[in-house]
């Protein structure tokens, strides 16, 4: 075969491996200790849009120097991530299926020792949420050789009319390495008030 | 236009067909700069693999297919150099390598070969600023409209034909030089 050919062959098989990691994307999974996975946990009712030529979701700089993030839709993790890196945080984004959570540990969370340790720290500070889909991100509390691990968890239930939980979210820093997570049935995804509530704890 | 484009990043079809439309010009970009096959077929894949990660960014208005493909090349061609150099300074290159079989090195030291002159006159440019040196580089040796060297840089066109003027003063005792399409 020429290296022509060859390199054809290669570059098709990326194409296919690009569309597979697009695909996992969606759900490649956050964990944590379980405390600092609770303490962080917090939900928040939002109406997603999801208009075709809207973009999944906007980055600005606030005037403290914090970073606006705003999330349309539940997509392009690994943009948001380079973007965001570009704002001088590194994160580790993570969109997951409702019902699911990350078995196994991500690595040495900021403030994951316990409850107390937890507040106050910069885990607790990295990432504010607000009203609406969006949240600011203070870039101080994620220092250099740390990562800013967010995960959000969709809801299934878009619609009803019950008081609505359309995702969850939770957010921690890293020392260090973060590992990739094993994707796992989320068991607490029913424990309060039902389903689509945030897990116990937060 | 702009999504048929985008469509070559994840189409099997659609990919092919560009590669097939333009693997033999990007080969003699990149052998017009460096006269080493493995190096060659190496960024030839390096190139089109930079198009899979920059398909979303070719606007169809703003020029064509070879004059978007050439901005790719030469951005991949610098972030090669830069690496190398990078790279020289801790260790000689050695493995990762890709097996080429003679016939693939035969045929690509012919057109290496072929490209000796375009080498030369590199070489003669050289001395130049390099934002002259990037435009003059385009239209004389890789052939494009000045308009289309401008999409391949990223620059305006009025900009793209100062420069070019500005290099061929300069270098006017090169017959080359004065070579290329206008507009």
């Amino acid at each position: 075969m020429s290296f022509e050919e060859q390199i054809l062959m290669e570059l098709k098989a990326e194409i296919t491996a690009r569309a597979e990691r697009r695909r996992r994307t969606g759900r490649r999974l956050f964990t944590g200790a379980a405390v600092a996975g609770l303490a962080a946990a917090a939900a928040i009712a939002v109406p997603l849009l999801t208009g075709s030529e809207r973009s999944a979701y906007a980055v600005t700089k606030n005037g403290d120097g914090t970073i606006n993030v705003k999330l349309n839709e539940f997509r392009d993790a690994d943009k948001l991530e380079q973007d965001l890196k570009r704002m001088g945080v590194t994160a580790d984004i993570t969109y997951l299926k409702p019902r699911k959570t990350c078995r196994g540990d991500r690595g040495e969370i900021v403030g994951g020792g316990s409850p107390e340790e937890w507040k106050g720290s910069a885990s607790e500070k990295a990432v504010r949420l607000l009203p609406g889909g969006g949240m600011d991100i203070d870039p101080r509390y994620v220092g250099d050789g740390q990562t800013l691990v967010m995960a959000f968890t969709e809801n299934e239930d878009q619609t009803s009319e019950k008081p609505r939980v359309l995702w969850q979210f939770a957010g921690y820093v890293v020392n260090g390495q973060v590992k990739p997570c094993v994707i796992a049935d989320d068991p607490t995804w029913d424990d309060v008030d039902g389903p689509g509530r945030p897990p116990a704890g937060s | 236009m702009r999504r048929k484009q985008a469509g070559i990043a994840t189409d099997h079809v659609a990919f092919e067909a560009f590669y097939r439309r333009h693997v033999d010009a990007v080969t003699r970009f990149l052998a017009r700069r460096i006269d080493d096959p493995h190096t060659v077929a190496d960024l030839v894949a390096e190139v089109f693999m930079a198009v899979l990660d920059s398909a979303h960014t070719y606007r169809a208005g703003l020029g064509t297919e070879i004059a978007w493909l050439y901005g790719v090349a030469r951005n991949t061609l610098s972030a090669e150099r830069r690496r190398v150099f990078k790279e020289s300074r801790l260790t000689s290159r050695v493995s990762g390598r890709r097996p080429l079989d003679t016939d693939d090195v035969a045929r690509l030291e012919e057109r290496i070969d072929a490209e000796g002159p375009a080498r030369e006159v590199f070489k003669a440019m050289a001395d130049l600023p390099e934002g002259e040196r990037a435009v003059l580089e385009l239209v004389v040796i890789d052939q494009l409209t000045v308009t289309e060297a401008a999409m391949a840089l990223g620059i305006r066109s009025g900009t793209a034909k100062v420069r070019l003027h500005r290099a061929r003063r300069t270098l006017r005792g090169l017959p080359l030089v004065m070579e290329g399409t206008p507009g």
